[in-house]
């Protein structure tokens, strides 16, 4: 058993390590490990296909797939456009007023729909905005992809830890409401006023071309405002129901893919053309690591790791939270904070079979996967993404400025976390 | 119908060893849209047009939005110049591969070529690939036309 459990603790970190190096899609990485991490449990009479399949959390699955297919509809309406325009309109080309605005945007986006979607989709505006009025879209870009990290945190639907989380520890869409929207509200207002700070010399140049963004014509982005007004709709109910889905004992998965279901018989779009949209890789890699992590759990290794903090746990309880925290940030920071959150449920759920009160754990770990993901370029996906997309600019972002500039956010909204976290742990 | 009966056969060309800045005022002292790029003896290296050069005034945002009918004013961006650094690089940064035919090409056969690269003028070389003449879409087209007068 012990070669078991070291066996498949080596697949799971080359598996890590090869994501982390980007040397090979993460996709492809997940898919691969899974195959043997089963193989090798079949082999040594640990794991089966059937336990495999039952690792899959078809809750998490779902309810990205539906909120995939909500925004692969709403992607061509040009809705996004349309707010990023507006934004850039009220701005009256005043840089702070801008950052502030498309910031705001970007948060509450990203709080209902997913992370990555609102910043590809927001990111080609603003560069747009910065060129027209005569700015370096960075402090722009960067806030957006920070603040989008850290608005995720805030709703169960926000960003894929807390949609696991949520799924793993039976939180509901109102529990996340209750307990960590508040705090989020805290820890935002805090990464903006630093972003603020650290981005002041851009922030007080005053742009070449002012005037600009008032001839930009919001109405002309909207390609299809039928088919947009209908979907948001559609959305608004599903946020609806998502406030009540544990009153009237349906899953998430269940709101979100009957919202993509009525959204597509009243839109009736080419179905092929929204297929194409969904980030089906994603999907595969959630599905893969469930397989590789299921395989961990079965080895015992994940049980030696919960025996490992039950030691550590004899520190107050508050303090193991806040380490927590700071522990799930750091890893978060240098590797997808999708595979930890993955690896860290069982252990978690581990924990609570010893009589700890794991209730506050979940809290911390997702704030720990969610404002860590703000501390290097490849710390989250909406980093990624906006770096690549200045990479094809004049002027790039580079892990250097990410530093300087993401790193001190990710230190403080984890600060502030913890602090919240320790003054507010009764009430978890 | 050969191509070295309707070129002109007069091409304003440029060394290899000029800069960006240097290309882009010939093309202007001469109102053309392709620059043909040539080393020793004539020799054709490669060409460089009109839409490569003014691919670095184009704003960034262009390469992400396809739409721009909402952006009823440029603002800044129609008057930001390239920086000086780019301008003074060498005009081989910009150049693409020679497409060019040989002098006893068909016309209807230039005429194809440069629709599948989407181009508006045909370099034209010797057997050493020495620079000869240059061929736009308007002479090429028009000397085909020009034959129909004869049919009956």
């Amino acid at each position: 058993m012990l070669l078991a459990a070291v066996l498949s603790t080596l697949i799971f970190l080359v598996s890590l390590v090869l994501i982390f190096s980007e040397k090979m899609n993460r996709a492809i990485v997940a898919i691969a490990g899974g195959v043997l991490m089963v193989g090798l449990g079949k082999i040594m009479h640990f794991y089966s296909e059937e336990a495999a399949l039952e690792a899959i959390d078809f809750n998490t699955l779902g309810l990205l797939l539906g909120m995939m297919i909500l925004v692969a509809m709403l992607e061509p309406t040009g809705f996004f456009e349309y707010l990023a325009v507006l934004a850039a309109r009220a701005s009256k080309g005043k840089p702070i007023r801008l950052f502030v605005l498309l910031g705001s945007i970007t948060t509450v986006l990203s709080m209902f729909l997913d992370n990555v979607t609102t910043v590809v989709l927001i990111a080609p505006v603003t560069i747009l905005i910065s060129e027209i009025l005569g700015v370096s879209p960075i402090p722009y870009l960067v806030t957006e992809a920070l603040l989008s990290n850290t608005g995720g945190v805030a709703t169960l639907v926000g960003d894929p830890p807390n949609v696991l989380i949520g799924s793993a520890a039976g939180l509901s869409f109102a529990d996340f409401l209750i307990y960590s929207l508040p705090i989020v509200m805290v820890v935002w207002a805090g990464a903006l006023f630093l972003l603020r700070y650290l981005f002041r010399s851009e922030l007080s140049r005053r742009p070449r071309n002012a005037k600009a963004v008032m001839q930009l014509n919001p109405a002309e982005t909207l390609n299809h405002p039928k088919t947009a007004r209908q979907i948001l709709i559609v959305l608004s109910a599903a946020v609806f129901f998502f406030f009540i889905h544990h009153i009237l004992h349906i899953a998430p998965s269940f709101v979100a893919l009957g919202a993509a279901a009525v959204a597509l018989v009243v839109v009736q779009p080419d179905i092929n053309e929204v297929l194409k949209r969904i980030e089906w890789s994603v999907l595969i890699f959630f599905a893969a690591l469930f397989v590789m992590v299921g395989g961990l759990e079965a080895s015992g290794v994940l049980e030696s790791i919960t025996g490992l903090f039950r030691g550590a746990s004899s520190v107050q309880p508050v303090l193991f939270g806040v380490l927590l925290i700071w522990i799930v940030a750091a890893l978060s920071a240098v590797v997808d904070n999708v595979p930890i959150t993955i690896a860290l449920i069982p252990v978690i759920h581990g924990l609570g079979e010893t009589g700890m009160d794991i209730t506050p754990l979940w809290w911390a770990l997702a704030f720990g996967a969610g404002f860590g993901g703000n501390g290097t370029i490849i710390g989250s996906t909406a980093n990624i993404i906006v770096a690549t997309l200045s990479e094809k600019t004049r002027t790039p972002i580079t892990s250097k400025l990410w530093v300087r500039r993401g790193l001190p956010v990710m230190l403080a909204t984890c600060a502030i976390a913890s602090i919240l976290y320790t003054i507010l742990y009764r009430w978890f | 119908m050969e191509i070295s009966k309707y070129m002109k056969r007069h091409v304003v060309s440029i060394p290899e060893t000029s800069t960006i800045r240097e290309a882009a005022a010939v093309l202007v002292k001469h109102h053309i849209g392709l620059l043909p790029i040539v080393g020793k003896n004539k020799k054709l290296i490669g060409v460089v047009g009109l839409r490569d050069l003014l691919a670095l005034e184009l704003p960034d945002f262009i390469n992400f939005i396809a739409d721009v009918d909402y952006v009823h004013d440029f603002g800044a961006v129609e008057t930001t110049r390239p920086p000086a650094k780019t301008l003074d690089k060498s005009i081989t940064s910009l150049m693409n591969p020679a497409i060019s035919v040989p002098e006893d090409t068909g016309l209807l056969r230039v005429y194809a070529l440069m629709l599948q690269h989407q181009l508006h003028d045909m370099p034209v070389v010797s057997k050493d690939n020495e620079l000869v003449g240059v061929a736009s879409r308007v002479d090429i087209g028009a000397a085909i036309l020009s034959a129909w007068a004869k049919v009956e």
